[in-house]
């Protein structure tokens, strides 16, 4: 199990190709723009949910988000991936209208970056105490064993069901990361360029909001 | 359980994300994967959180829904908004100093008279503040803090927006070269925060001490023009009548800003001369 860390030379085909995508936007290309469209509409949406109450004012800021874009493509370096750009060009939008409403928005203020109290990913009850002579911190209450077959590589459809509530029910800051890491696919680098955090930061975040999807779920992961 | 007294399990859940996105050192995650080896119910915990994080992205996959009438109206603003198109642009930016609208890109002299007139200049940035968009104050010191002070005045404290990025004060004593870069350079710094609008309010220095000779204020003005059309910015650069000479107020005012504010009305400005033409007249006028 090795997990794929850098692809510099991949990376370097991806910015060339977009860039390429961003000339072609330039010059006027409807088609590039529809398919940045199908590629992102979705996604917007869901993420500006996070942030304004109801659906009408989520369509609005998305749609602001659109023209932002378009707007934007003469002026956008590529510094960042496009993906991050369109996000972040979102979320301001979407902070912007969340304060107007009124509502709590995720990383504004002070303490944008606070990632809140210490936070055990498994309860500490489920593991043998420091002071244990041979044992300190082992699993006492062991994670139950999940399907190994093609088909257990998925959710059942009651945890998929809990899925749903688990993330609505998140802290706002765990929830619009795991949003974007997870739900959105996009890299732990992007969702802090996007949300103006550090990556470090993002991390303990996404940690705790994973740990907490999981808990939740738990009861459904395993083998009867 | 494991056998490993290198890694508690308790130890190892807290690292499963850092491991999963390849951020830890390279010692942590041979302990990490020294202590997996050996323990099944670790091995099932990082299964588990596999699981999970797979069945989020399916999440992402799964809602792909039908855009048909929306896309047709994105496809339609990116037609009519996007700056490939020819023709005039929608006035889409409430300018505040007048109740008018601009196009992104526009670049737009405003001639005060009274200090009335001078201080309704900070209007403009008003709408910008409220719209969570980038306003930068381009000037002459004095000019500057009496904008600051009229902002505090409006109820929108400068210090604030500064801590927020939202405002930026750039003196304007550079050659024209450089304040040009400075300028496209705080509009593409903002819109990469995503930041969907940029406004910058001018008051040249014409003749103050430290300032460029007027004709490199005048060569600045004339390039302005080009350089913003295609960003999401407008620039109003505010001439003050009593003060400055006739020829600054003719070539500086008139002749290198497309659009103008007098007395209260946005006009499109018929003496408006393209750069290149400014340019070369400028430079057989110093000859």
């Amino acid at each position: 199990m090795s997990i794929g860390a850098s692809a510099s030379g991949a990376g370097r085909t991806a910015a060339h190709a977009e860039l390429s995508l961003i000339e072609a936007l330039r010059q006027g290309d409807e088609d590039a723009f529809g398919r940045l469209v199908d590629q992102y509409h979705t996604s917007l949406r869901r993420v500006a949910r996070l942030y304004v109450s109801n659906r009408a004012v989520a369509d609005e800021v998305v749609q602001d988000t659109w023209v932002g874009v378009i707007q934007g493509l003469w002026a956008f370096e590529g510094r960042s991936s496009l993906r991050t750009w369109i996000f972040r060009i979102l979320i301001n939008h979407a902070k912007t209208r969340a304060v107007r409403e009124g509502r709590t928005v995720p990383f504004a203020g002070v303490a944008a970056d606070d990632v809140g109290g210490p936070e055990a990913a498994v309860s500490p009850e489920r593991f043998r105490p420091a002071d244990h002579p041979t044992e300190a911190g082992h699993w006492t209450s062991l994670p139950r064993d999940i399907e190994t077959s093609p088909e257990g590589r998925l959710l059942s459809r009651e945890a998929g069901e809990r899925l749903q509530q688990t993330i609505d029910a998140l802290p706002p800051n765990q929830r619009i990361v795991l949003t974007l890491r997870d739900i959105e696919g996009c890299s732990t680098e992007e969702v802090c360029n996007a949300l103006g955090i550090r990556e470090t930061n993002g991390r303990v975040l996404l940690h705790r909001a994973r740990a907490r999807v999981r808990a939740a779920l738990e009861p459904h992961l395993g083998r009867e | 359980m494991g056998l490993s007294t290198d890694m508690p399990c308790q130890e190892l859940v807290e690292l499963v994300t850092a491991y999963l996105d390849g951020a830890l050192s390279p010692a942590d995650r041979e302990r990490f994967e020294a202590h997996w080896r050996t323990c099944p119910a670790c091995r099932t915990y990082l299964a588990q959180m596999q699981l999970v994080v797979g069945s989020l992205g399916q999440l992402g996959c799964r809602e792909a829904e039908e855009n048909g009438a929306e896309r047709d109206r994105l496809l339609t603003l990116f037609r009519t908004r996007g700056f490939h198109h020819r023709g005039p642009r929608e006035r889409s930016v409430p300018l505040g100093v007048v109740d008018a609208l601009a196009s992104p890109g526009d670049h737009i002299s405003y001639f005060w008279e009274s200090e009335g007139e001078f201080d309704a200049a900070a209007g403009f940035l008003a709408p910008g503040v409220e719209r969570d968009e980038v306003c930068v104050l381009l000037g002459h010191a004095a000019a500057s803090s009496r904008v600051l002070a009229g902002l505090e005045r409006r109820g929108v404290p400068p210090d604030d927006l500064e801590r927020r990025d939202r405002l930026h004060t750039v003196s304007g004593q550079q050659p024209s070269d450089a304040m040009l870069q400075e300028i496209s350079d705080r509009v593409r710094t903002a819109v990469d925060r995503g930041v969907p609008m940029v406004r910058v309010l001018g008051n040249l220095g014409w003749g103050h001490p430290g300032w460029p000779a007027e004709r490199d204020v005048l060569r600045l003005e004339a390039r302005v023009t080009d350089a913003i059309r295609n960003l999401p910015s407008v620039v109003m650069c505010a001439y003050d009548v009593r003060g400055l000479t006739g020829r600054s107020l003719l070539l500086g005012g008139l002749e290198c800003h497309p659009l103008t504010i007098r007395r209260g009305a946005l006009r499109r400005n018929e003496h408006h001369v393209p750069a290149e033409q400014f340019l070369e007249t400028l430079a057989l006028d110093a000859a």
